[in-house]
């Protein structure tokens, strides 16, 4: 009986120590903490808008390939189409129209834009990517090779149907 | 979804059986996998970025919409985990002290049972259409677009390629032998509805693989898996795989007589999740791939 007591004085020590360091071990807030407690405490949905465009409306206006390009659509969302551009079997580019009413900051960063390509405002990305704000929709170019430039980015943001996108809802 | 993908991402390891084994199959697909492990990794190799800030904006968008299970991420890897899910403590225990060491099975024989020719290939039909089905998940095209999966195919590469690599090797030539995609298609066709219903990833998985009931569902696993066979005979003779060749290459890490192949299989089966590796490091490309494009 005493030995039976002295186990689980024991078992509740032991299991009161796990406690203790588990909840005292100090754990560095990472830095992806704050937008993995956003996103889980919303109700689904919260990422992609509502009423964003479908990604096959965006499909039809993406460039034709040509002149030994390859066009392979990738995804298509709700709010998104990508396809990749491929020269020799090589990956050379992303192509993506994506909808900005899921994630408006995308749109925001053009209000900073000088320059404008096809008629609209264009902003360089990092060191990859270039953008075009079309109406609320966004056409980007990221670079997968390094022999495809930014100016080819610009070209390839021309190829879109641009006026196609601009009357799209 | 209890864990994070950002944990997913960071945990994933780099070493054991399941790297070990994908890496001795490297000579199917010279160079194509590299296991790119950790998020913030992964943000810098699959966009070439290294901006702080800018790599902090696309994890973020990738979170949000990893989060959202409207958009089929988190089925997909579900999927990925669930056709893998077996009991890995046998894996466990073989690797507590064997890593960078070879494995002899032969003590492990007692504790693995191989499964008969129709479990073996319910296994490995089933894992094809959840590569289907976690595809047309990830890439937004309806569930049932096997046409669409079969063009696809042919542009996979890096760990997405690996892992229809390891299927064929592990889970059709070692334990059905070299004329598993004969086999396996002879197996569908004697498997009835009531047999697939007893299976337990099947049970698992059901819900999502298109069908009103088991016997349509059959159907359509008997769909995906004719409709890709091509692809595997071609992948089997540009390489001329044979079950020996995939040993030969195997055995860096685990010593196993020629006599013994279902072992082996039933051993990689519980001692490996290469699946649910490859899945995870394909999702968290593809998360990134969109998150970059939409900032």
């Amino acid at each position: 009986m005493i030995l039976q007591r002295g186990h689980r004085v024991v078992a509740a020590f032991l299991l009161s120590v796990v406690l203790l360091t588990t909840a005292c071990t100090p754990k560095a807030p990472g830095r992806f903490d704050q937008a993995q407690k956003e996103s889980t405490q919303q109700q689904k949905g919260q990422a992609v808008a509502k009423t964003a465009t479908q990604g096959s409306e965006f499909n039809k206006l993406f460039p034709k390939a040509s002149d030994g390009y390859q066009r392979v659509y990738t995804q298509e969302k709700k709010g998104f189409a990508e396809a990749k551009l491929k020269k020799g079997g090589k990956d050379i580019a992303l192509l993506s129209i994506s909808d900005t009413t899921s994630n408006s900051s995308a749109a925001a960063k053009f209000s900073k834009s000088t320059k404008k390509i096809g008629g609209y405002p264009a902003v360089e990305v990092g060191k990859t990517q270039t953008a075009i704000l079309v109406g609320k929709y966004q056409v980007k170019i990221l670079s997968r090779d390094s022999s495809f430039t930014a100016s080819d980015r610009a070209d390839w943001l021309e190829k879109f149907n641009l006026n196609g996108l601009a009357k799209l809802k | 979804m209890s864990k994070s993908i950002v944990d997913l991402v960071d945990q994933l390891p780099t070493g054991g059986l399941t790297i070990s084994m994908l890496k001795s199959l490297d000579f199917v697909a010279p160079g194509e996998w590299q296991n790119t492990v950790g998020f913030v990794n992964t943000i810098k190799t699959v966009t070439g970025e290294d901006d702080e800030d800018l790599i902090q904006q696309i994890g973020e968008r990738a979170i949000y919409l990893f989060n959202d299970k409207s958009q089929g991420y988190q089925t997909a890897l579900w999927l990925y985990q669930t056709v893998d899910g077996t009991d890995k403590a046998l894996g466990a225990a073989a690797l507590a002290n064997k890593v960078g060491e070879k494995i002899p099975l032969l003590g492990f024989l007692n504790s693995v049972t191989p499964k008969p020719d129709k479990a073996q290939t319910i296994d490995l039909t089933l894992k094809l259409v959840a590569e289907l089905v976690a595809f047309c998940q990830i890439n937004g095209i309806p569930g049932d677009s096997i046409g669409d999966f079969v063009a696809s195919l042919g542009e996979y590469s890096g760990e997405s390629l690996i892992r229809m690599v390891a299927l064929v090797c592990v889970d059709g030539l070692i334990p059905l032998g070299p004329d598993f995609i004969s086999k396996a298609i002879s197996g569908l066709n004697q498997t009835n509805p009531q047999e697939l219903e007893k299976n337990s990833t099947f049970q698992n998985i059901k819900d999502v693989i298109p069908g009103n009931n088991a016997g349509s569902k059959l159907n359509f696993i008997g769909e995906s898996f004719d409709s890709v066979k091509g692809w595997m005979n071609k992948l089997v003779s540009a390489n001329n795989l044979t079950p020996q060749k995939v040993v030969g290459n195997l055995q860096n890490f685990v010593d196993i007589a020629d006599d013994k192949l279902d072992y082996l299989a039933a051993f990689l089966d519980v001692a490996t999740n290469y699946y649910e590796h490859t899945g995870t490091q394909t999702l968290a490309r593809r998360l990134i791939e969109r998150a970059v494009a939409e900032i």
